[in-house]
């Protein structure tokens, strides 16, 4: 666990200090003009992943308490939340106006959103496997260890978000 | 120490401490930038004081 909070760190950590090098040291407006940051759409898309850890949070103590519809309904609630955030992002990539060969702002916009979308899109996978475990019935109060481990990625993916959104988008 | 990926529970509970601080540092930032910075490092400071303060016995 440990080699793979340490392995996330260096990963985004690489990508922030690219960030942090165009946006300070280089001294380039943050976004380069004329482009612009959609941020509505993506303040819309954090509260659903927000949303959407707070139904995974339920669907964990469900099972917790042997309540298993609820946690079934917590789970595939959380991953067509986690569904919606990922074509939120694509059809916010389609509609942003600029790509990867416009510049440094552009690559880093879409390097830093994008390897945080491949996390949630992994994070899909393991949420579907847990939904269709969930519904054969596998967990239970006394065995859910998938579930709470599927959790932790997930608030982990959630996290990450929460930095990615306040730096790229808000400050 | 605490760590917050033992638990989902801890997971989720360290997911709304990152909200507290980056709202503390957005609205600090959304004043005047450094005291957006001020406030992040203040921030940074609280987190790991978290990290390092476990309530579990």
């Amino acid at each position: 666990m440990y080699l793979f909070i340490a392995s996330e760190i260096m990963l985004f950590g690489s990508f922030f200090t690219a960030y942090f090098f165009v946006r300070i040291v280089n001294g380039v407006p943050w976004p380069t003009p004329p482009y612009e940051l959609p941020v509505f759409v993506a303040t819309i898309n954090t509260f659903i992943l927000m949303t959407s850890s707070a139904t995974m949070h339920w669907a964990t103590t469900s099972i917790k308490r042997g309540n298993v519809w609820g946690m079934r309904a917590g789970l595939l609630l959380t991953f067509l939340m986690g569904l919606s955030f990922l074509i939120g992002q694509l059809y916010e990539y389609m509609r942003v106006g600029f790509n990867t060969s416009d510049g440094a702002f552009p690559t880093i916009f879409f390097c830093l959103t994008g390897l945080h979308s491949c996390h949630v899109f992994i994070g899909l996978a393991i949420l579907a496997f847990m939904t269709i475990r969930a519904w054969r019935g596998h967990f239970s109060a006394e065995h859910h260890h998938g579930v709470e481990i599927g959790g932790i990625y997930w608030h982990f993916v959630d996290v990450m978000w929460i930095v990615v959104f306040t730096t790229v988008y808000i400050l | 120490m605490r760590n917050p990926l033992r638990s989902e529970a801890e997971a989720y509970r360290f997911l709304g401490v990152v909200i507290v601080g980056a709202a503390v540092i957005i609205a600090a930032a959304y004043i005047n930038t450094w005291l957006g910075v001020a406030a992040a490092v203040l921030v940074f400071a609280w987190l790991g004081w978290w990290l390092m303060h476990d309530s579990t016995p």
